[in-house]
């Protein structure tokens, strides 16, 4: 009893990565953009193209780091386009009047008391992250705009200057961030303990509770995150324009969450990983680019980014279906867990 | 309503459910359904209702055969069914009046535009036939269960049935709401409506029926007048005298007590509860639906206040305010509601198993996959967990391999006291053998263990000792041979003798 159980253990590490990459579904629609626009343009595939890819992707990628944990929990954080302009307003004025450190101090500490509201309104007042976030953003937003007087905020400080401008070996300092934190999220999540209880609070809230798992804690630290990342994000995007504009977040949240639900994380909770949200992010700044490059109107480039949202949901909702259309085949034996995809999202509606 | 039902049988795949059901139902009548958990009284009002088709058989009508092919065809004939889950039936957010006309199947309030008004007067004077008093434009939902469940009669009422089937009527109802509806029900059969009333409360049944009909296994194994019955005649027709070699019990009670409670209260669930629970002993836990006994587990394992009392696990005091001080005071609960709050199932079955002992894997919170596995991998193997392999998803295992997960989760924590509640509903019979082997296991190692379970047989069949509970509080406490179907239910339904 116990060989078999190790034999089919050590197998299943193998076909593991082959089913993660198979469940990947969003790598397979980064390529396909990817090859169209290396053919269509000659531009898209050059060094400087892609790193442009990379700074502009940087900033809402970062809201979706925070987004993903939050949504794994079958909740949902509406705050952070908002949370990312009151963090960076904050940051410079603080910046301004009191230095470097007391700024990054001043926006860390705001982004992570946002989130800390919003998940303490979400568990202690067991009110729906939906409704909650909405409200938070809009008090965001609005504070920012008294904040500011309704005016950016300049930025002069060069070293701060440094975060969203310079280099590393040839790659911008934001593209650097994004991949450490993903790097560093997608470890924490995968691999900790904390990451687990993530995954079984967002699966099943009381069966993580009865598990001995602090449901509550765990959804006010994933708010925390996502009010932190909001606010580093912050910092990217007015260290690259040097000022802070009360404004710079807004409709981040939605971009953000389009980049979670591309790569293939549930909203009914549960399941999903960041590497799938990192390359969701992609998607969308890769279509951002190329429509830039092929010099599409601005107008219809919404347009055609809902159409890929769309695109991208539909074929992770039916790919069972589509793959029932082709022959099976011989060693067609691999797992194929029950069908949540669409039935717990439909079943789940919290 | 004059309805006869003639050798009815009804099966689901394998399992007979009806195996030759005859009774007659005269006009006027008040008739009790009685039978344990399983006899077949759902299947047969499902029947009688339209709901199910009988495989075999025949339904009587006034004594013309009646093809009843869906629960509309039975509406029509007059019968109505108020079942146990009636709640389900009303949509809490619309009023009284609304819930009561959801089915104006005539248009009498008007084809295009309902006018508000008749059905509010219509609604009230259905309620006040019943002798009640609510405001019908109130929401259902802003009710108590005995009101709703009124509402619910009414509602039937309105239909004009011949035949009314009351399910469980009283398992939601305290003792003076239940008055209420037995002073109904009085009213209704000397209005003529003919009724069927399934409950397993015998004195309430002793109180108010004409005729006593007990099912068993599919059969009818008595059916005379009330007056000329016993408590202990019925309580013997619902039970048999079957005895089973299904269960491998084993014997492993020693005289150290491990989970000592004194004095628990738990809000209006339970009272003065003491208990001895000894290493290795498995104590079981009698009583009807509504008793008691789920809240006092789930108050053991900090999951329903506990209002008063003392409770300690090898002497140690334990306040389980929540499930994690319950764990860490080294007590398990197996729970019923295994996909609500047993599983999470698009989690690995590993990740499941793993899930409150995953302390024990960890370094600086680094899950070490390596160690875990190897734990969970061998508590699954004597558990027999059977699945394709250890990270498939929980949802995609059987019933019977999802319940060893949901023990192997706690085996894996090295529990001192083990609660479980239905341990083995909705498993098959092979995986039923296989949780009692772990049970058997668990004693095995001292643990203590306390059993609820509506299944009789697996209750007599596997605890060492029975305290059967009544209203909250605990009645009698059963032990060596006095542990049987019949004492328990006769204690649990009518009280000590």
């Amino acid at each position: 009893m116990t060989s078999t159980v190790t034999s089919l253990a050590s197998r299943s590490r193998l076909s593991s990565a082959a089913a993660a990459a198979r469940r990947l579904r969003a790598v397979w629609m980064l390529l396909l953009v990817g090859v169209v626009l290396t053919i269509a343009s000659p531009v898209f595939l050059t060094h400087n193209n892609l790193m442009n890819v990379g700074l502009a992707t940087s900033v809402a990628a970062l809201l979706a780091v925070g987004q993903t944990y939050v949504i794994v929990l079958a909740e949902i954080d509406l705050s952070v386009g908002a949370a990312l302009g009151f963090t960076a307003v904050v940051t410079a004025q603080a910046l301004r009047d009191h230095g470097l450190v007391a700024g990054v101090a001043a926006g860390v500490a705001a982004g992570a008391a946002i989130g800390l509201v919003n998940g303490l309104l979400v568990t202690k007042t067991r009110m729906p992250s939906f409704i909650a976030t909405l409200a938070t953003m809009s008090v965001l937003s609005g504070l920012s705009l008294q904040l500011t007087k309704g005016n950016p905020v300049a930025v002069t400080d060069y070293d701060f200057q440094g975060i969203g401008q310079s280099r590393i070996a040839g790659v911008p300092v934001p593209v650097v961030i994004m991949l450490v934190v993903f790097a560093a999220a997608g470890y924490l999540l995968a691999r900790t303990r904390f990451g687990r209880h993530v995954y079984a609070t967002g699966d099943n809230t009381e069966a993580a509770r009865l598990s001995g798992v602090r449901t509550d804690r765990v959804k006010i630290l994933a708010f925390v995150i996502s009010g932190v990342l909001a606010a580093l994000a912050g910092f990217i995007l007015t260290a690259r324009l040097s000022t802070a504009e009360p404004t710079a977040g807004t409709g981040l949240e939605l971009e953000a969450i389009a980049a979670v639900i591309i790569g293939g994380t549930s909203l009914a909770g549960g399941r999903g990983t960041l590497l799938g949200t990192l390359v969701g992010a992609l998607v969308l700044g890769v279509i951002d680019n190329g429509m830039n490059l092929l010099d599409v109107s601005p107008f219809l480039q919404n347009v055609v980014k809902g159409l890929v949202i769309l695109l991208a949901v539909f074929l992770d909702r039916n790919i069972d279906v589509l793959r029932s259309l082709i022959p099976k085949r011989a060693d067609g034996t691999a797992h194929r867990g029950p069908s949540h995809r669409g039935g717990t999202a439909a079943a789940k509606t919290r | 309503m004059r309805m006869q039902l003639a050798d009815v049988h009804k099966s689901f795949g394998e399992n007979h459910v009806l195996r030759g059901v005859s009774l007659a139902v005269e006009p006027g009548e008040v008739v009790a359904l009685c039978g344990e958990n399983g006899a077949g009284k759902s299947t047969l009002t499902r029947v009688i209702s339209g709901a199910h088709q009988p495989d075999r058989g025949r339904v009587l009508v006034d004594g013309e055969a009646a093809v009843l092919k869906d629960p509309q065809a039975a509406m029509a004939l007059g019968i109505e069914v108020i079942y146990q889950e009636f709640q389900q039936n009303l949509f809490p957010h619309l009023s009284v009046a609304e819930n009561m006309h959801v089915l104006d199947r005539d248009g009498r309030f008007g084809r295009w535009s309902v006018s508000r008004r008749r059905m509010a007067e219509a609604a009230s004077s259905a309620l006040r036939d019943l002798g009640l008093d609510i405001d019908v434009r109130r929401p259902v939902g802003e009710l108590g269960v005995a009101e709703r469940q009124m509402v619910e009669i009414a509602k039937a009422m309105t239909h004009k049935p011949r035949l009314l089937i009351l399910d469980e009527p009283t398992a939601a109802l305290d003792e003076r709401e239940s008055e209420r509806l037995f002073e109904q029900v009085r009213r209704l059969r000397e209005a003529g409506v003919t009724i069927l009333y399934i409950s397993h409360r015998l004195d309430e049944v002793f109180e108010l029926s004409d005729r006593i009909v007990v099912l068993r296994d599919g059969r009818v194994t008595l059916d005379e007048p009330t007056g000329s019955l016993t408590p202990a005649r019925v309580v013997t027709a619902m039970v048999g005298d079957a005895v089973d070699d299904f269960y491998p019990k084993e014997r492993n009670a020693t005289d150290r007590v491990v989970l000592r409670v004194r004095g628990a209260s738990g809000g209006d669930a339970f009272h003065g509860v003491d208990l001895d629970v000894r290493a290795g002993e498995v104590l079981g836990i009698g009583g009807v639906v509504g008793c008691g006994r789920g809240e006092l587990l789930r108050a053991l394992f900090g999951l329903h206040p506990l209002t008063a009392g003392t409770v300690t696990v090898d002497g140690e005091p334990v306040r389980a305010r929540d499930p994690r001080r319950a764990i860490a005071g080294r007590v398990a609960y197996v729970t019923p509601d295994r996909s609500g709050e047993g599983l999470a199932m698009q989690q690995s079955v590993e990740a499941n198993v793993s899930l409150p002992s995953l302390g024990r894997f960890t370094t600086a919170d680094v899950v070490r996959r390596g160690r875990e596995r190897a734990a969970t991998g061998k508590v699954m193997a004597d558990l027999r967990v059977r699945a394709a392999s250890p990270s498939v998803p929980a949802g995609s295992l059987s019933g019977g391999n999802q319940q060893k997960t949901l023990f192997a989760k706690w085996v894996m924590t090295g529990p001192r006291v083990l609660l479980m509640d239905e341990p083995t509903r909705g498993v098959d019979v092979g995986a039923k053998t296989e949780i009692y082997r772990i049970i058997n296991g668990l004693t095995a190692d001292g643990v203590a263990v306390v059993l609820v379970s509506s299944d009789l047989p697996e209750l007599v069949a596997m605890s060492d000792r029975v305290l059967v509970m009544r209203e909250g509080r605990p009645v009698s406490e059963l032990t060596g041979d006095d542990v049987n179907e019949q004492n328990i239910l006769e204690h649990a339904l009518v009280g000590a003798p």
